[in-house]
């Protein structure tokens, strides 16, 4: 193990910064400039991160985050740079393939500018409220509180604060974060968009604040982007953003917006009617799906794939949940809030109305505020700044002075670490299927949705369906090509006959440093219900009864937190649905499950010498999501 | 939740005082004082429940010592800086700029550091010493066979000699038939270090990056996904380009290095010009 480590290590350094120096000989080598690698038409996995926030977003810079976007980019290409707590962060499992900084429109970069005495800004009322009251009387420390919580109010409600809302400042630090994408894009090795965050909320139950539900959308441009952010100070409307993105596409600047934590979105991310509250008709449904092509499915604040009420056959559904509007202590409605019941929504209105407004392919990202996410059970560093930076914050340990679980205090940092953080996942990374890393082939891929989502762990899935697929192609050195050329890849449309069960071809691989695969299963979606049918099995094959592995080995040795047991390298399969009607419309898409490994809360326990928290699982199975293949009727 | 005075009160705001700040405290007593009020930054109590208090309503729980720490070291940095930009006359200009004070001082303090241009000494000393910075990556173009240990287990081993052997004497009619299919490619290009490690793991990458290009098929290596036979057609080793070639780079890079140096001395320096008071809580 420990030579392993050496190992690891020296080619950590050599990832990170070149080569040893030892192996240079300037005297003897010819100068051979790199050439950037011919595109592969059978297309190469590249993993990003499409989420990352920093110090110009207003609630990043409130929790001591100063690192810029040329910080969030210097992180992803593998520099080691410091978290706000003070400790050094790197990312794990080497440099990404692609990464995008996406900073919140709103307000963006007013916050460092209120806080710097002299400027025009620091003289503004709501100013000296945050940054310069006296807060030694009770009256002060009111008015601190409600200068901050005035501001997520504001982005809520959409009236902006006339005082603050400098667009000149947001305009230039717009400009600033268009200027770090460009300098860091790197054709053939380091993909990068200009984008931003549009910070739309429902109005809360109840109370001011930020909490509500949740309407974020990222917005990627794919090349040059426009010198102004449409954000919801313009409108809290996403249907009035779709309209700005339209009028880009217009204008020649290709964009497209990613939703994320639908889950906390109180229903609202998926719900059968318009914003306003009329009725979807087939215009808003083509609208949706021109500009909002993929869905966040999982990232830091939790996982919205699916829930048990929502898919009571499912023994997975219970992953990663988490169900606290932001901000709040207010759970989600969970109906309209998950991937897949959106699926059977839109299969339903598909065949009633002619439409389907949530025809979408699946992403993962982390959502850090810190400039990098953690990606890694094992190193963790959650997501927010210093507020969440140690285990104690995020109640992974018992609080000082108490040596268990059982009589832990109750005080505002063990409530927030119980309802919120303890809560929260080391979660997630894009896969894209692209020809060569370049934002033309990457972008194209988000268009296709030939993208999958991880939990964190690089594993990389195929997912393919064809009419005429046969089962020595499983065997065939030419199984892509085949497959690319006799069927559809995921994230397309597959359309059947009537004489024809279709083949859905399934090929996934664990990330190479990761951990073993236990299963791989299809998620089968109609406007009548889910199936879930387990398909490659790590040991053995699947019940045909009950469409599911048989029980495996795989465990966890909890006083080391190393796997035991037996899983898989690769899993593949050419699956034919049992349950198939050629006449029927169906959606199905992948989920490939790890082995079981220690969760986050887990190893930071057993570092403390500490139980781990009983409140969440001590263990959890990473997994992919796969963009679905839409079964159509010929 | 409504703030209360006495939960601050109970956080050791004094000792994170001691510990956290001594570094600017004592920084600034063996420099010696310039007592001049203008030359005091004061961190008074009340600025420290200010910003105790704008924590706490946003976090819903008041700041630990090392959440005070970093707060108030910043605050110090970025009060020097923006002082010292008004004692210039910086905020006399251009009002994006005026509106960062700090942020410019800190490029005025780049300014200041970086005086005299480079020889061509310093930046071949600098190339000499970084040679990281202008090499290519060492790279490998491998075709490569898949033996699945997940399909083979124990005989995976003997299977993957096996399929060495007999590619190497060409009885094996196409490589691309040869073991088992693979999900990613067969043929790989010209592809860098880390690229390799990425795709293969960290072992394999170490493995066969010391292997030379040759004619024969070579391991089996094993990664973290199988066994792999190999055959290299290609070894670029770490190359250093000429420093004739790369000297804009070089100097963009050596100026770049100094005055991120230089910068952050002339940070500290302006800093401990300054007396930092702080308060303390009852």
């Amino acid at each position: 193990m420990r030579t392993l480590y050496l190992v690891s290590a020296s080619l950590i350094a050599l990832a990170a910064c070149g080569a040893p120096k030892a192996q240079v000989d300037a005297a003897s080598a010819p100068a051979t400039a790199w050439v950037r690698p011919a595109p592969n038409p059978d297309r190469n996995a590249y993993f990003g991160d499409l989420h990352i926030h920093t110090r110009s977003s207003f609630d990043a810079y409130i929790f001591n985050v100063r690192r810029t976007a040329d910080d969030a980019y210097r992180f992803a290409k593998g520099e080691t740079i410091t978290h706000p707590s003070g400790f050094d962060m790197t990312i794990s499992g080497g440099p990404l393939d692609f990464y995008a900084v996406t900073d919140h429109a709103e307000y963006l970069g007013i916050l460092p500018a209120m806080d710097t005495p002299g400027t025009k800004l620091s003289e503004y009322p709501g100013a000296k409220s945050m940054f310069n009251t006296d807060a030694s009387t009770p009256e002060g420390r009111q008015r601190i509180t409600d200068a901050f919580q005035t501001i997520g109010a504001t982005v809520r409600s959409g009236d902006e604060i006339k005082e603050i809302y400098d667009e000149t400042v947001i305009n230039s630090v717009w400009a600033e974060n268009i200027a770090a994408a460009e300098k860091h894009n790197e054709p053939g090795k380091f993909t990068t968009f200009s984008a931003y965050e549009y910070t739309a909320v429902t109005s809360p139950k109840n109370g001011m604040g930020f909490g509500g539900g949740n309407l974020h959308r990222n917005v990627f441009f794919k090349g040059e982007a426009p010198a102004r952010a449409f954000s919801s100070l313009d409108s809290v409307n996403p249907e009035d953003l779709w309209d700005w993105m339209d009028q880009q596409r217009a204008e020649g600047r290709e964009v497209l917006s990613i939703p994320h934590n639908s889950n906390v979105s109180d229903g609202q991310m998926f719900r059968l009617q318009t914003y306003q509250g009329g009725a979807l008709d087939a215009a808003y449904a083509e609208q949706r799906m021109r500009n909002e092509p993929l869905v966040e499915v999982t990232q830091v604040k939790g996982t919205s794939e699916t829930h048990p009420s929502l898919s009571p056959n499912d023994e997975w559904a219970n992953f990663e949940l988490y169900d606290q509007l932001l901000g709040s202590n207010i759970v989600s409605q969970t109906k309209g809030s998950y991937v897949r019941e959106a699926y059977q929504n839109g299969l339903k209105l598909q065949e009633t109305k002619g439409f389907d407004p949530f025809h979408f392919g699946l992403i993962a990202s982390s959502d850090s505020h810190v400039v990098g996410g953690a990606f890694s059970e094992k190193n963790y560093w959650s997501k927010i700044g210093i507020v969440d930076g140690t285990p104690i914050a995020r109640g992974s340990v018992p609080f000082p002075g108490s040596k268990d679980w059982s009589s832990q205090p109750d005080n505002p940092i063990t409530q927030n670490a119980k309802n919120w953080f303890s809560r929260w996942s080391a979660s997630g990374l894009t896969g894209v299927w692209a020809e060569e890393n370049t934002r033309e082939a990457i972008f194209n891929a988000f268009r296709r949705k030939e993208t999958f989502a991880t939990t964190g762990p690089r594993m990389k899935v195929r997912f393919f369906g064809g009419l005429t697929y046969t089962d020595d192609m499983l065997t065939s050195p030419d199984l892509v090509k085949r497959a690319y050329a006799g069927g559809a890849a995921m994230g397309s449309d597959l359309v059947g006959n009537a004489n024809a069960n279709p083949g859905f071809l399934v090929w996934a691989q664990k990330a190479a440093d990761g951990g073993l695969l236990e299963r791989v299963q299809i998620v089968k979606v109609t406007s009548k219900g889910e199936t879930l049918f387990d398909v490659a099995c790590a040991s053995g094959t699947p019940d045909p009864k009950t469409n599911r592995c048989p029980e495996t080995s795989a465990s966890v040795d909890m006083a080391t937190c190393e796997p035991t047991g037996n899983g898989a390298s690769e899993l593949k399969t050419l699956w034919r649905d049992p349950t198939f009607d050629a006449k029927k419309r169906a959606t199905y898409y992948v989920r490939v499950l790890e082995n079981p490994s220690c969760r986050w809360s887990t190893w930071e326990a057993l570092r403390a010498g500490a139980p781990p928290r009983p409140d969440v699982p001590a263990t959890i199975q990473e997994r992919a999501y796969t963009s679905p293949i839409w079964y159509i009727p010929g | 939740m409504p703030f209360d005075l006495k939960s601050l009160a109970r956080e050791p705001l004094i000792h994170f005082i001691l510990a956290g700040l001594a570094v600017f405290a004592l920084n600034a007593a063996l420099t010696g004082l310039r007592a001049r009020a203008d030359q005091t930054v004061s961190i008074s109590r009340a600025d420290l429940e200010r910003m105790a208090t704008l924590y706490t309503a946003e976090a819903g729980h008041p700041p630990s010592e090392s959440d005070m720490a970093a707060m108030v070291a910043d605050h110090v940095r970025d009060e020097v800086l923006s002082r010292e930009a008004r004692r210039l006359g910086l905020d006399a200009d251009d009002t994006i700029i005026k509106r960062r004070l700090a942020q410019k001082m800190s490029f005025m303090v780049d300014d200041l550091a970086e005086q005299k241009a480079p020889t061509d000494a310093d930046l071949r000393a600098w190339y000499d010493a970084n040679p990281d910075l202008y090499s290519e990556p060492q790279r490998l173009a491998f075709q490569h066979v898949f033996i699945s240990r997940d399909e083979r287990g124990e005989t995976a081993e003997a299977a993957a000699i096996k399929v060495r052997d007999e590619l190497n004497a060409q009885k094996s009619p196409d490589w691309r038939m040869a073991g088992d299919p693979f999900m990613l490619s067969r043929d790989f290009g010209d592809v860098p270090a880390r690229e390799i490690a990425r795709t293969f793991g960290l072992e394999f990458a170490d493995a066969v990056l010391k292997r030379p290009a040759s004619d024969a098929w070579q391991g089996p290596f094993a990664s973290g996904l199988g066994l792999h036979v190999l055959r290299i057609t290609k070894s670029t080793p770490l190359t250093l380009a000429p420093f004739e070639t790369v000297r804009d780079q070089v100097l963009a890079d050596y100026i770049d290095a100094r005055t991120r140096e230089a910068n952050e001395a002339e940070i500290e320096k302006l800093i401990a010009q300054y007396k930092v008071q702080i308060d303390t809580l009852p």
